[in-house]
């Protein structure tokens, strides 16, 4: 019999399946990328005089060391305060446990805008703090450190937890037989194997931080405002577009850096494997049972009290002259509120389906191929504000396109589902789809009736975080906004722009309508599904 | 009767030499009768098993069934079955309908067949868990499922990789009692992958040695 051109059967379908995300992030992201960089290069040609510009002025210089510091202060702060709570959630074992880990996922859930709402109504002007007495934190960095760690104290939690459960407790009982205390043990043994995990989270945290826009945006101030922020002032408020440009092209290659940081640490962890995993037990003596209190506490006070805070101060906001309630029915039967809650609700719908066919098409046709792979990256290296900008400065004429607009939402949602159906797929033992063909299958039915079933619960939760990504995006739209296309985050920034304590108390209320959504829209599909499967 | 008629394979690695696996291997077994195929690891047993399901072109050589030439037909259209050695039940779906699918895939109504399966599923001692989700049984009792689910379909040739390799002694010795059993019942031609000649011998089946790309006879 001749051979079968096996490798080019596979490849034809890989190929088809990868034309849609590729066309997809070619137009949507390296076209304006691209387009971005050209505004750095000046008409005259590029001179190293304009690339050091940034440098050379110490405005832009605080701005870039500003962005820098208070990405690498979080992440120390996440380190420090972050592994010890892995540590207690890995090795204790409590009533509630789960739930405090399924609660680990909230803040991957809430907005961007949602959170810096949440901090102000902490430790902002008239926040909680203030009412009771506490300092007023506006015009200082904490507040925007306080953000950072809401949204990563989290990740650096789970890793830190993941590369606990790993640690072999053969290896930690050898090195207390062979003299090491409980700590040194730690520190020997437990620490190098936790480390691998630790170190792409830390990585990712720089990310998030370095190039995160809402949170500065609305905590940083003009003090404390990021290199992000600054583009955004450049282009909406200055004009100054090679300036914005040569700034923009500075931050890229300084996050393409961390990013791939991430990718390089990543590939180096070794793959879990699970063989003698030391076992849970109750905390036992009064300094155990204290250090999980202090734990749940400090986790409580960084990633639940905002999200609570936003809650009590929109319920107390107009508690003088009108009852909350009312203050509440008055809000939702706004045009405005109704207009922006229908655009959010339409544009994360759209966005969505189109992130779950770019998404489902991505991790089919990556599944043999390296590169691919990567390219689900990209959305997160480029951040959305030079996305817009980019998007302004190569498709002028199509700003006012809807179309424009949920594409920028997929593209941003779409590597999650990717990722979740690329994990998932890797997951399947490949003998799966050679049994269901040998009991009589035709590669199709395979598909419908053994793959896809197992990819289901991996989809449900891609779509999830897609959801709440396009629930809460904010950079974006800000950059494409028309009056008519208003949703709940560019409603919520234009009452906080406004003067007086009734904007700021509209802005709470309808964070906490923000909050509910990405919340309800997470547990619609999340939530429904099965059991986690082991395979046989 | 089943033929292998000069099926060669070679192994091309990203780096270095083509290695040759299979070199013109010829061999016939009869419906009712038990091959064991023994060999080193890496000497091209379960590739040798997957050609012949039609999961893995075959360089050159051809497979024959009751005189006709199978090579070009998919898998889904060989009626042979392979029982794999991490046995490859479905997790997402129950042991009933895990016994259930290849009767589903030959257009069965989906009643008929999960009565079939009950069926099945009694005859090996297992209709207490058929409503149970497969991850939730023990080792041997997945490797029975996975059993009944090959045989279910009658299939004309049993392929099998290592199917006890992951049991304990104990109920190694168990299972292949109740292989041997159900196997003879059914009258189909087996080729049988293992390393265990001890335990291939007690079988009291046909041994032969793949050995550098050939077929030999052991005993």
């Amino acid at each position: 019999m001749v051979a079968l051109p096996a490798r080019g059967r596979r490849l034809w379908p890989g190929l088809a399946l990868s034309l849609l995300p590729l066309g997809f992030v070619g137009l949507l992201l390296l076209a304006p990328t691209l387009r971005l960089l050209r505004e750095a290069w000046p008409a005259d040609g590029l001179s190293w005089a304009a690339l050091w510009a940034p440098w050379l002025d110490p405005y832009l210089r605080w701005r870039i060391a500003w962005s820098f510091a208070q990405a690498a202060i979080t992440c120390l702060l996440s380190l420090l305060l972050g592994l010890p709570i892995a540590w207690v959630l890995a090795r204790f074992s409590f009533a509630g446990r789960r739930l405090v880990l399924h609660a680990l996922m909230l803040p991957f859930v809430v907005p961007t805008l949602v959170a810096a709402m949440g901090v102000l109504a902490l430790l902002g002007p008239q926040g909680l703090l203030a009412r009771w007495g506490g300092p007023d934190l506006q015009g200082t960095p904490w507040l925007l450190l306080y953000g950072n760690l809401f949204f990563n104290l989290c990740l650096v939690v789970r890793a830190g937890c993941e590369g606990l459960a790993l640690v072999s407790a053969t290896r930690v009982a050898a090195a207390r037989t062979l003299g090491a205390t409980p700590w040194r043990a730690f520190w020997r043994v437990e620490w190098p194997a936790v480390l691998p995990w630790l170190m792409p989270a830390l990585c990712l945290v720089f990310l998030y931080c370095f190039a995160g826009f809402g949170l500065a945006l609305v905590l940083g101030g003009p003090a404390y405002a990021t290199a992000e922020v600054e583009i955004y002032t450049l282009v909406a408020y200055e004009l100054q577009l090679q300036q914005a440009g040569v700034l923009a092209l500075w931050m890229m290659v300084l996050t393409l850096l961390a990013a791939l940081g991430y990718a390089a640490l990543e590939k180096k962890r070794a793959s879990p494997q699970r063989a003698d995993a030391i076992a849970r037990r109750l905390p036992a003596g009064v300094r155990q049972w204290l250090a999980l209190l202090l734990a749940l506490l400090t986790l409580g006070a960084l990633c639940l009290a905002p999200l609570l805070a936003i809650v009590g101060r929109s319920l107390m906001a107009s508690a003088t002259d009108v009852a909350p309630l009312a203050a509440w029915l008055d809000l939702l039967q706004e045009g405005d509120t109704l207009l922006a809650l229908g655009n959010t609700l339409r544009f994360t719908l759209a966005a969505v389906l189109l992130a779950t066919c770019l998404g489902l098409c991505h991790a089919l046709a990556a599944r043999r191929s390296v590169w691919l792979r990567g390219l689900v990256f990209l959305p997160y290296v480029v951040s959305p504000v030079m996305l817009a900008f980019g998007f302004l400065l190569l498709y002028p004429a199509w700003t006012d396109s809807v179309f424009l607009l949920v594409g920028a939402y997929a593209l941003l949602a779409y590597p999650f589902v990717a990722q979740a159906l690329g994990a998932a797929l890797d997951a399947i033992p490949p003998h799966l789809q050679d049994a269901a063909r040998t009991l009589g299958a035709s590669p199709w039915r395979a598909f419908w009736r053994v793959t896809w079933p197992l990819l289901r619960p991996a989809l449900r939760r891609g779509m999830a975080f897609a959801a709440a990504s396009a629930v809460g995006e904010f950079a974006v739209t800000l950059f494409l906004s028309r009056p008519e296309w208003a949703t709940l985050t560019t409603l919520i920034y234009q009452h906080l722009g406004r003067p007086g304590a009734a904007n700021l108390d509209a802005a709470l209320q309808l964070s906490c309508v923000l909050m509910l959504l990405a919340l309800g829209a997470f547990a619609l599909l999340e939530g429904g599904r099965p059991r986690e499967a082991g395979h046989a | 009767m089943l033929e292998l008629r000069g099926i060669g394979k070679s192994w091309r690695p990203a780096k270095g030499p083509v290695r040759t696996l299979l070199h013109g291997l010829n061999l016939a077994v009869q419906p009712g009768q038990t091959v064991a195929l023994l060999g080193p690891s890496g000497s091209g047993k379960s590739t040798l098993l997957r050609m012949l399901a039609g999961l893995e072109p075959m360089d050159s050589g051809s497979v024959w069934l009751d005189g006709q030439d199978i090579s070009a037909l998919p898998p889904e259209r060989r009626r042979f079955a392979l029982m794999f050695q991490d046995f490859a039940l479905f997790p997402h779906l129950d042991v009933q309908d895990n016994v259930a699918f290849g009767l589903v895939e030959q257009r069965m109504a989906r009643r008929q067949a999960r009565e079939q399966a009950q069926a099945m599923l009694q005859r090996f001692g297992l209709q207490a868990f058929a409503h149970s989700k497969v991850w939730q049984l023990s080792g041997g009792e997945q490797q029975r499922v996975a059993l009944a689910r090959a045989l279910i379909t009658r299939p004309r040739v049993l392929l099998l990789d290592e199917p006890f390799s992951a049991l304990d002694a104990e109920l190694r010795l168990q299972l292949r009692e109740e292989f041997r059993r159900h196997i003879a019942e059914q009258q189909m031609a087996v080729l049988w992958v293992t390393h265990d000649e001890a335990e291939a011998r007690a079988m009291g089946v046909r041994g032969m040695r793949l050995q550098g790309g050939q077929l030999l006879p052991v005993w």
